[in-house]
């Protein structure tokens, strides 16, 4: 007979303010197996777990179940004073009568204390089965993989790779960089972007421990902790990135134009392309969908013949390359080369992109002269199309009065219910470069609430003000197009309690931060779910920022959520060394929740074998006959196969069908 | 707030209504604790424009803070245009047209409405139409149109049928108007 | 070809030249109008759907079952009407308890609303189901060499998402553009097209405040296109831009008049109508502009 420990939680007020634990304890105490049952403010404060570890020492129990909050943080927690107490940490079980229970059921203080009791039942009921189980250890591959190629994933490689560890680092886009390298300053201390990222591409493309993969992307994960397998793809480039030199002839030869998503389609690159001058690495691509096929070199083709002087006939592309990189001839293939990585971690900086204007009809986006903010930052930019000249994109003039609109497509219903956290800040910086270098350039800022919460950034935005940068409270209705390429913007000015128009040369529109494209498929390969607003979830807001629900698997920057440049890189070296523990340890603890076959008894059908998402189970042959077996190390405890084989003959050990048969017979009392 | 101010004074916050919230939600307002304030509704609102104390942004935040008899001393909201311009641009999806009708419907369950407003009503029950010239007979010939346009105002049985409808909504209910059977001769504009 | 025609209050009493323009210019285009008989107001805004949604939508409801029943679409020039026919018939199909208390009520008359009948707006209907090009073909005078000023109006572009028959993009209207170029006009753009002209409630609750606003567009027109001619998408804007220029001139606010006319009206006369029948009851004195029309 078991002798079960049951301990409630009273979590401060947070359970204790709608369930009676008094109640509960003495309902418990009755439950069969139940030898004792405690409750106490803080389970899992020291003298709380105290309690645990005396009635184990004492003898008084051989089971332990705690009724509190979330398994999710604090299992391992109780657990672990299991151990200390001296028995096996497996025989423990816990309710989660908090989130499940105390907080949807606030208002239903009689209807929480029932449920409560209920879930302490079922936890009983299933203590009563529980067995030793022993956890099992894998060994760790020593490398990392970091997905995103901006300042995020750059600072995550760089730390890892500072820490002696093999680092590929998957970059979708020719040269690493990301979003960053488009900026022109950063606050809150206006440092020149490139200035400051341009060495940490330098560095990341020449560190001996980074493989650089740009122009890839994931095509595929498998494994887990310590083991993962990725399939990566690199996009077909048509150059020979081992032999072009990013000297540019091939680009300057180029006759096709394609809008340059570099200047957010303010200007045009060519088909053949260098991403930006300072790219790292610094190789040419072939954009062949907008490819030309100059001399009828389509790719894959060999060149024709001139007739008079037998000399090949070359694409212009070809013929200004010195290096024989740029040839025309070779397969055309755009499935591109799949590359195959072993990594023991993996951290996940896609970082974000902005919104476009095109959906705000309400602020005339026809017009050439209602901008993104990104564009902005472009048009800013000594590396942009314009060469850092502030001219408005219409006539070239520069903008005598500028008009900011704050919150576009988020906080908004329809498009971003988040706050897209950044605009604030870049507004005010953006207005203050302009002020600074134009000072009788007027500039008009409408919010809704000024955020400016970050170290210095407080005093950033009352620097802006004495500058003379007019703040209105009030989101713009309307911009309407008046004659001269002027726009009129309208809104209602909260503090004067008045309708405001304002003739504005230039609208600049704050568009929201968005995810990635292809986040949310990234998250499905990697077992990562998004949160509503598109961005990866986090294992715990507070407590694990950079932890997944998938152990070993690690997020940094906007691919969380909307961050600056400092909080991004933040979050970058916090998952950066995350993702080195294991590596550091060499080896992992694996949970030993997982499935085991009663070969002896089964009947070799191959069900499981279909539906095991992990194929973590084959048929073998055992004295004759074809029979299940499920390797361990690929196993991830999911139970499908316990719950469709059709002998009954697999266990998923921690959840045994008399376990869960115990628990809902217990619930249907 | 200027036109508030000079007509309330100092606003006691302390003596707002925390049910008028609930009771904009149930007559159509349920969207109401969505709004933010950004003012985007107020931006082109014509109410705005036209310079009434209370609009759609205005309004909502009064009644988020219970101010009922400020709501109910001004006659704003009935000049609401229901242009729904503010529908269109609200980025929280608060449908502020929706709301300023829902204030209307609580002024109406207290008789604080217009004059015009009952006499619509009352020409809306007794010919079928809000607004009705009895004398349009002659206008109506001089372009070479039949005295009376093919609706309930030339058709009994259509008339009587439209009365049996508005006899069961919530109008008959309130008292406002008499709800008897009678001719169609008044003249009412709204 | 055939629709229903829903006249509403404002253009049966107030400019039945209108009624009448419609009751010329559809037939003339191979379009039978049906009466609708026993229609109703729509209701008007400051009416039932002041008092409570269920009885909006049932005194609504109720002119859909007419057109339901008939199998036809319902058609107004009023964006009072259109707008408060589309959202009763919005709100019951999206809302299915207000739809079955709707249907509650309609049972003591023998009614039910279905859903069936689209709500359409007479130069709307014309662009989509016939397009600029055939009318085009059906002229009989053109508005060539005349410069004209668009006036809309609120109810065809928003709420959006509660209309049939809707602008592509609501903030840059192109439908009333284009049918005013396919009679051969040369419209203006001007700054304030889409701003209310003040008519409706507002104008009932305070009418030197309603005026402020047609003044503001008035002005905004002359300046910046000076139109021979506004047109009008809606009877309501029809009345407060025809009859608020006496006043405005009288106040000596402005000092021009700008004859008026509904989209209707000038495509009636276009097509052949009498014009005292179709543009008789205007206030501005819309004479000379209807001989350049007839002449052209």
């Amino acid at each position: 007979m078991p002798r079960i420990g049951v301990y409630i939680c009273h979590c401060g007020e947070n359970i204790a303010g709608a369930v009676n634990v008094e109640e509960v304890r003495k309902y418990a105490e009755k439950l069969p197996g139940v030898v004792l049952a405690r409750d106490y403010l803080f389970m899992c404060s020291d003298p709380g777990q105290e309690l645990i570890k005396q009635d184990i020492r004492n003898g008084l129990i051989d089971r332990v179940v705690v009724a509190a909050c979330t398994p999710r943080t604090h299992e391992p927690i109780f657990r672990k004073s299991v151990e200390d107490g001296g028995l096996n940490k497996y025989l423990f079980e816990m309710a989660n009568i908090r989130d499940q229970d105390s907080w949807p059921h606030w208002h239903d203080k009689e209807g929480a204390t029932a449920k409560a009791k209920k879930l302490v039942a079922s936890a009983v009921a299933k203590a009563a089965f529980l067995e030793p189980l022993d956890d099992r250890f894998v060994e760790v591959t020593r490398a990392s993989m970091v997905v995103g190629g901006g300042v995020a994933g750059m600072f995550a490689a760089l730390d890892l790779a500072n820490m002696g560890y093999k680092v590929y680092l998957v970059e979708k886009n020719p040269s690493v960089g990301g979003n960053m390298a488009k900026l022109d300053k950063t606050f809150p201390t206006n440092d020149c972007s490139a200035c400051i990222l341009t060495p940490i591409m330098v560095q990341v493309g020449t560190h001996p421990n980074i493989e650089l993969l740009t122009y890839s992307e994931v095509e595929s994960v498998e494994g887990s902790i310590g083991n993962f397998k990725v399939k990566v793809r690199k996009k077909q480039t048509y150059i020979d990135w081992d032999k072009c030199t990013g000297c540019g002839d091939c680009v300057n030869a180029c006759p096709a134009k394609v809008p340059n998503e570099f200047n957010e389609g303010m200007d045009n690159r060519k088909a053949i392309y260098i991403e930006f001058p300072q790219a790292v690495p610094k190789r040419a691509v072939v954009d062949i969908e907008h490819c030309l096929s100059c001399a009828k070199r389509t790719i894959g083709t060999k060149p024709r013949i001139h007739s008079k002087t037998g000399e090949p006939i070359l694409a212009p592309c070809e013929k200004a390359c010195k290096t024989g990189a740029c040839d025309r001839s070779r397969e055309y293939n755009p499935e591109g080369e799949i590359v195959e990585l072993n990594v023991g971690t993996i951290i996940v900086a896609t970082g974000y992109k902005v919104m476009d204007k095109a959906p705000f009809k309400e602020y005339s986006p026809q017009s050439p002269n209602v901008i993104t903010a990104m564009q902005l930052e472009r048009i800013l930019s000594a590396t942009g199309p314009t060469e850092g000249h502030f001219h408005r994109p219409s006539d070239g003039e520069k903008p005598k009065t500028i008009a900011f609109i704050s919150c576009v497509g988020s906080r908004d219903k329809r498009y971003h219910t988040y706050c897209s956290k950044v605009c604030c800040m870049y507004m005010l910086k953006e207005a203050r470069l302009i002020k600074e270098k134009y000072p009788d350039t007027n500039i008009y800022i409408f919010f809704i609430d000024v955020r400016t919460g970050g170290k210095d950034f407080e005093e950033y935005y009352n620097y802006c003000r004495d500058l003379g940068i007019k703040m209105l409270r009030g989101r713009v209705g309307a911009v309407d197009e008046l004659p001269g390429d002027r726009l009129r913007v309208r809104a209602y000015d909260v503090d004067l309690g008045a309708p405001v128009e304002l003739e504005a040369d230039l609208v600049v529109l704050a568009t929201a931060v968005e995810p990635a494209p292809g986040l949310e498929e990234l998250g499905r390969k990697l077992g990562i779910t998004c949160g509503s607003e598109g961005f990866l979830k986090e294992m715990h807001t507070k407590l694990y920022p950079v932890e997944t629900p998938v152990k070993g698997i690690y997020i940094a920057g906007c691919a969380q959520g909307p961050k600056d440049i400092p909080e991004s890189v933040s979050q970058a070296r916090a998952a950066s060394s995350a993702a080195a523990v294991p590596l550091t340890l060499g080896k992992v603890v694996v949970e030993p929740l997982i499935s085991e076959v009663n070969q002896r008894k089964c009947a070799g059908c191959g069900t499981c074998v279909q539906l095991c998402p992990y194929s973590a189970i084959r048929l073998v042959e055992d004295k004759g006959r074809l029979r299940a077996k499920i390797d361990e190390a690929l196993c991830a405890g999911c139970g499908v196969c316990a719950a469709a084989c059709p002998s009954g003959v697999i266990t998923l050990h921690g959840f045994t069908n008399a376990q869960i048969h115990a628990q809902i017979k217990a619930l249907a009392c | 707030m200027s036109n508030v101010q000079v007509a309330t004074g100092v606003i006691n916050l302390s003596e707002g209504d925390p049910g008028l919230v609930n009771e904009i939600k149930e007559l159509g307002g349920e969207e109401l604790l969505e709004c933010i304030q950004c003012a985007k509704c107020a931006a082109a609102c014509p109410m705005v424009l036209a310079g009434f104390s209370f609009f759609n942004k205005r309004v909502i935040h009064a009644i988020l803070l219970g101010l009922r008899d400020a709501l109910l001393d001004d006659s704003s909201i009935w000049a609401c245009q229901s242009c729904n311009r503010c529908t269109e641009v609200c980025p929280r999806e608060v449908n502020p047209f929706e709301i300023i009708q829902a204030m209307r419907r609580v002024a109406i369950r207290e008789f604080a409405l217009p004059t015009l407003s009952i006499e619509g009503l009352k020409s809306l029950y007794d010919t079928g139409h809000a607004v009705y010239l009895a004398g349009a007979g002659s206008t109506r010939a001089k372009v070479g149109l039949p005295d009376k346009p093919p609706s309930t105002v030339a058709n009994l049985e259509a008339l009587k049928e439209l009365q049996a409808i508005i006899r069961q909504t919530a109008l008959a209910d309130l008292g406002i108007i008499p709800m008897g059977e009678s001719d169609v001769t008044e003249t009412c504009e709204v | 070809m055939k629709v229903g025609f829903f006249v509403g209050c404002n253009t049966a009493f107030n400019r039945p030249d209108l009624e009448q323009a419609v009751r010329y210019a559809f037939p003339a285009l191979g379009i039978e109008l049906d009466n609708l008989e026993g229609q109703s107001c729509c209701p008007s805004w400051g009416t039932m759907p002041s008092v409570d949604v269920v009885g909006w939508c049932a005194v609504g409801a109720r002119n859909h079952t007419i057109a339901e029943e008939k199998g036809l679409d319902i058609l107004t020039v009023c964006g009072s009407c259109y707008g408060s026919l589309a959202e009763s018939k919005y709100k019951m199909d999206i809302n299915p308890e207000v739809k079955a208390s709707v249907n509650e009520i309609l049972k003591k008359i023998g009614r039910e609303y279905k859903g069936t009948s689209k709500v359409r707006l007479a130069h709307y209907y014309l662009y989509h189901e016939l397009g600029p090009d055939r009318i085009r073909e059906a002229l009989k005078h053109r508005l060539d060499g005349l410069t004209v000023a668009l006036q809309p109006g609120c109810h065809t572009l928003w709420p959006s998402k509660v209309y049939y028959d809707k602008e592509e993009d609501p903030f840059h209207p192109r439908v009333l553009k284009e049918m005013c170029e396919a009679l051969g006009a040369t419209v203006g753009y001007y700054t304030r097209l889409l701003d209310c002209c003040g008519m409706g409630a507002m104008r009932s609750t305070d009418m030197e405040k309603a005026f402020k606003l047609v003044e503001k567009k008035l002005v905004s027109m002359k300046e910046e296109v000076n139109p021979d001619l506004i047109v009008t998408g809606c009877s309501s804007c029809l009345i407060q831009f025809d009859t608020a220029q006496e006043f405005l001139r009288s106040g000596k606010k402005i000092n021009f008049e700008i004859p008026v006319l509904h989209f209707m009206q000038i495509l009636a006369l276009c097509l052949g109508a009498d014009r005292e029948q179709v543009t008789g009851l205007a206030k501005t004195d819309v004479g000379p502009v209807v001989n350049r029309i007839l002449a052209g």
